[in-house]
């Protein structure tokens, strides 16, 4: 046992310069992400963004010189795969993971935090770890969906002529994810009184008429639709082919251009979805993107995908990240590690990327960011704004996020 | 040469049956053991983190299975739902104060009276239709657990393991969750070993071979086929307790879906039906492969040797483990174990070609 | 009223389409005895095939003769270069062996194709059919029309002169042999057949849900329409698969408000628990099921 504490002491000693000389190492970035099974319709294309956004701030000169590094692998949704893949890119010296996949970021909650390495989940994972003070290391950095519920019942409030007497309908998937707003929305129907009810059509979402039959049957004023990937486009066929107005159709976050032409671009106008970041190529990181990235040919992927809706959802959790770092960088004295990065994620203030996203401000309580997004129409070619960015019965949230940060400090 | 054959003999059934009746064998075990037990002072955390202890684990859970499907050819495509019975019943039971080695024990016992009622079917159908109703109760379990709170833990879904001690014996840090799941997993093999030499496992082996001819010799199918779900099941459970309190630390839904049930029966046909080595190559493999041809692959891609898309790279894993699967079942259905075994009667007549008889 | 009767038709018709997928299922078995788990991949196929056709520019009328000619070899070579090995192993091994092909196609089709999903456009509207205040499902009302049409024709098709053999051999193998016929090629033509139906399935499953690999999926309720309705018959096919329908469709309508949850899953689980427990050969399967 004392030989090999002598070899580990000599190996470090070892070590000990190259460890000093680790500050021009590039700063990785584990982009573990599910490439082929559940988030196969998102992935990609989150994936390229992200990769694209890094190279683009390595051609315009790093961060005070420092570099970024991803490292990319296919988790297939396992988290004994995400365990490997984390502990492997841990030991290459990534700061900063980003699984985009609910099972394997909760199975790596603990360790994380426990290894001092950030964790982003924007749009994935615990909503209640916005709680910065029980989740120190995680950071959602997006609207919950507990918070994209209440900024689409707002919307409904504010420009639907109130939420009061209104019946509004959840049409979700049946699963943890599919059943998250229910708890947000009922509070609210009691705060706002409105009537809501719930509906859960079996995983993957393929097959739901017996549910809109159901759904018709209540005539509701609103309906929320609750699920992702293929599922999300049968559901708002189902709702039109049951007389339910396209206009009256509000999406979570996962709703694309893909589920677009997958329903008709031209049935699905009049949806509305949540979004957390601006869709299109129109925004000054996007055209210096296609500029130094895409055209020179760096581009991570397919070039139609710039400037899609998960696309840029990827730029944007990316530039949160650099600009993290950036503040970490500027305001640390020592080396670049999860935890300077961490207190540099908790120094963001009133970051938009140059309006890609909504401002948010993050701070050691809250890990969300303020809950920030805005409602966005299908227009039959784009998704167009038709509310700001704003945020909605964040106290409602917030006693969600408190409820579930307390329920974990207990064990769970 | 290697295997020195000469002088082993044996002079009564005892010495005729005991296990590793060859030197060599022996010395084989014993390093493979010394390996095992030093790992933790030689292997890197990453690699005993996510290798070797996962790799333990899924072993003992494919022995659990093989119990079933290669002695008593029972085929269970609802493995999984067992062993999420056991990680459930256990962390609920240690959540609530139990002691650790009474919570895996309740593991064990919820896991064998409900995985005896899934062997109900066993008793009725066999062959693809067993392999249905298994898989029919795989959803059913899935979907009780997703659909009761109480059980799946609140709106996340998520039950994390409390600190526990077994016997005393913390089990906390990396070594010593290392520690338990390959005493679990050496104690399921030597009774996997074991069953094999009594009555009780010749008795399944002859319900495997031809179930009416068993029951001509005096081998009741119906007892025995119970019997056999109700063992399968008891070990499956506390394997399912080892895989949430060692390695995963949290039980979610997702680590126990029908896609893990698949993977258990491929460790068990790659590995070898009813072999205690093709257990733990099988479980290797199945396990092991995809990570560790992600790894490969990224770093070919990396280096520059294979250009290709994104995609196409994040599937090719899955490409290649599809393929192997399909080519262990085409060229070498008896699995790894067989390989093995041919490996060693290689070495056991070394330097000649074959053995004299 | 009317909500049972939506209920029963929309259920009826879905079921019709989960046929779809289960009759590559049962011809394969029927002919060879093979159960191959891989069909819900070679639906998941077949509906790539027609959609890169599509994408490469032809008309959907083509892009579906092409696929369904594409499926037809590519269901010959499975057979030839991985099934026909396998003869006389256990069928424990043939399970993992499709299985293995399951997995292996679905990475090899999203991977060379894109794993996003794609949309399929096959020009069937929205607006529902309306009868009384019966909301019809007008995709469903193609689908089971196709399902129909499809499970007629492979009925027919037994009647033919290939259709006799290919009944002959999966009566008994060896007295086919015995009499000259082909068995393999027997099993290879159903095996291309088998492909032929997945395009039927693909097509209209993917133009419903856009095409990516969770058509796979559809693995699950073809079981059970094929357990329910008899493994080796095509009557039980059409049977099963309105009956798997309409119990999927009916029962969760009334009880889901209750059970909290989605209980079709539930449901299908349950038939196909019950119909082993009770009935192993289902409805109109043949009973020669070793029993013990």
């Amino acid at each position: 046992m004392r030989l090999f504490a002598k070899l580990g002491f000599a190996a470090a000693l070892a070590l000990g310069p190259a460890a000093a000389t680790a500050q021009e190492e590039p700063i990785k970035f584990g982009l573990l992400q599910d490439f082929t099974a559940v988030y196969t319709f998102v992935s990609g294309e989150y994936n390229q963004g992200q990769q694209d956004y890094l190279t683009l701030v390595n051609e315009e000169g790093g961060i005070d010189g420092r570099m970024f590094e991803a490292i990319v692998r296919d988790t297939g949704n396992e988290p004994q795969r995400g365990i490997e893949a984390y502990n492997r890119a841990r030991e290459e010296g990534a700061i900063l993971f980003d699984f985009l996949s609910t099972p394997v970021s909760r199975a790596i909650v603990d360790q994380a935090m426990q290894d001092e390495v950030v964790l982003i989940t924007p749009l994935h994972g615990r909503g209640d770890a916005a709680a910065g003070q029980t989740f120190p290391y995680v950071f959602p950095v997006m609207a919950t969906y507990w918070s994209q519920a209440a900024i689409l019942a707002d919307y409904i409030n504010e420009n639907e002529g109130g939420l009061e007497g209104k019946k509004i309908a959840l049409v979700h998937i049946d699963s943890p994810f599919g059943r998250e707003p229910t708890p947000i929305l009922e509070d609210l129907a009691e705060q706002e009184s409105f009537e809501f009810r719930a509906f859960a059509y079996p995983s993957p979402g393929n097959e739901q008429s017996a549910v809109w039959s159901e759904v018709r049957r209540y005539r509701p004023d609103a309906v929320f639709i609750w699920g992702a990937g293929g599922g999300q486009s049968v559901s708002v066929r189902e709702a039109i082919r049951n007389g339910i107005s396209a206009e009256n159709i509000y999406s979570v976050v996962w709703l694309a251009e893909t589920d677009a032409q997958n329903v008709g671009v031209d049935a699905m106008e009049g949806v509305k979805r949540y979004e957390a970041v601006a869709t299109g190529t129109d925004n000054p990181i996007l055209s210096r993107m296609v500029e130094q990235v895409i055209e020179p040919g760096l581009g991570a992927g397919g070039e139609a995908n710039v400037g899609s809706s998960y696309y840029n959802i990827g730029v944007a959790t990316m530039a949160v990240a650099v600009e993290a770092a950036r503040l970490a960088i500027e305001n640390g004295d020592g080396p670049l590690d999860g935890t300077a990065l961490k207190n540099g994620f908790e120094m963001i203030e009133d970051f938009d990327a140059e309006g890609l996203m909504p401002p948010i401000t993050i701070t050691t309580e809250d890990h969300q960011g303020g809950g920030f997004g805005r409602v966005a129409r299908w227009t039959g070619e784009e998704w167009e704004p038709v509310s700001d960015w704003t945020t909605a019965y964040q106290d409602i949230v917030r006693s969600e996020i408190d409820a579930g940060a307390a329920e974990y400090s207990g064990g769970n | 040469m290697f295997y020195r054959l000469s002088g082993i003999h044996h002079t009564g059934y005892a010495s005729a049956h005991r296990l590793w009746s060859v030197p060599a064998d022996r010395w084989q075990v014993v390093a493979v053991l010394a390996l095992a037990l030093l790992a933790p002072l030689f292997v890197s955390d990453l690699y005993l983190g996510s290798y070797v202890l996962p790799w333990l684990v899924w072993s003992a859970a494919a022995l659990s299975l093989s119990l079933l499907m290669g002695l008593a050819g029972q085929l269970h495509f609802g493995y999984a739902a067992v062993m999420a019975i056991g990680a459930y019943t256990s962390i609920h039971l240690a959540q609530a104060g139990v002691p650790f080695a009474l919570a895996i024990l309740g593991a064990g016992l919820t896991s064998a009276v409900i995985g005896t009622l899934f062997g109900a079917a066993a008793l009725r159908v066999k062959g693809l239709y067993l392999v249905m109703a298994t898989l029919a109760m795989q959803y059913l379990v899935d979907w009780v657990i997703v659909n009761v709170p109480a059980i799946s833990g609140g709106a996340q879904a998520t039950l994390r393991t409390p600190d526990v001690t077994f016997l005393g014996l913390p089990v906390e840090t990396l070594s010593q969750r290392y520690y338990f799941a390959l005493a679990w997993a050496v104690l399921l093999a030597l009774f996997f070993m074991n069953v094999k030499r009594t009555s009780f496992g010749r008795a399944l082996i002859a319900i495997r071979d031809k179930d009416f001819a068993a029951a001509v010799i005096g081998v009741d199918p119906f007892r025995f086929k119970l019997m056999a779900f109700l063992t399968s099941s008891f070990v499956g459970g506390v394997t399912g307790a080892v895989l949430a309190f060692c390695y995963y630390r949290a039980v979610t839904p997702e680590q126990f879906s029908f896609n893990v049930s698949i993977q258990l029966v491929a460790m068990v046909l790659v590995g070898g039906l009813g072999s205690v080595i093709g257990g733990f190559l099988g479980a290797g493999f199945v396990l092991l492969l995809p990570i560790i041809l992600t790894n490969a692959i990224a770093d070919l891609g990396a280096s520059g040797w294979i250009d290709l898309s994104q995609n196409l790279m994040a599937h090719l894993p899955l490409i290649f483990y599809g393929a192997m699967i399909i080519g262990f079942l085409l060229f070498e259905p008896l699995g790894l174990a067989k390989i093995y075994d041919n490996v060693r009667k290689y070495f056991l007549v070394w330097p000649f070609r074959h053995s004299g008889s | 009223m009317a909500y049972f009767l939506e209920l029963l038709v929309n259920g009826a018709l879905v079921g019709l389409m989960y046929s779809l997928a289960a009759l590559g299922f049962v011809l394969i078995y029927k002919s060879s005895g093979v159960p191959n788990l891989a069909q819900g991949a070679l639906v998941m196929m077949a509906a790539y095939a027609a959609w890169a056709m599509v994408d490469f520019g032809l008309p959907l009328w083509a892009a579906v003769i092409a696929a369904a000619a594409l499926m037809f070899a590519f269901g010959l070579l499975v057979e030839r270069v991985l099934l026909r090995p396998m003869v006389g192993q256990p069928v424990i091994m043939v399970v993992m062996l499709t299985l293995g092909l399951e997995i292996l196609l679905r990475g090899l089709v999203p991977g060379l194709l894109g794993a996003a999903p794609k949309p399929l456009d096959i020009g069937i509207g929205l607006a529902p059919v309306i009868v009384g205040d019966v909301f019809m499902n007008r995709a469903y009302l193609v689908g089971g029309v196709v399902a129909v049409v499809l499970i007629g024709a492979s009925m027919l098709f037994f009647r033919t002169r290939l259709g006799t053999k290919l009944r002959a051999v999966s009566d008994d193998h060896v007295a086919s042999w015995a009499v000259g016929l082909s068995v393999e090629r027997a099993i290879a033509i159903s095996w291309g057949i088998a492909g032929i139906a997945a395009v039927g399935a693909g097509v209209l499953w993917g133009s419903v849900q856009g095409v990516d690999w969770t058509l796979s999926s559809l693995l699950f309720p073809a079981v059970a329409v094929v357990i329910l309705g008899g493994i080796d018959s095509i009557k039980g096919v059409f049977v099963g698969g309105l009956a798997v329908g309409i119990l999927g469709s009916v029962i969760p309508g009334y009880l889901d408000a209750y059970a909290g949850g989605s209980t079709r899953d539930v449901v299908t689980s349950l038939i196909i628990l019950l119909t082993i427990m009770i009935r192993p050969y289902g409805i109109f399967g043949r009973e020669d099921i070793e029993r013990i």
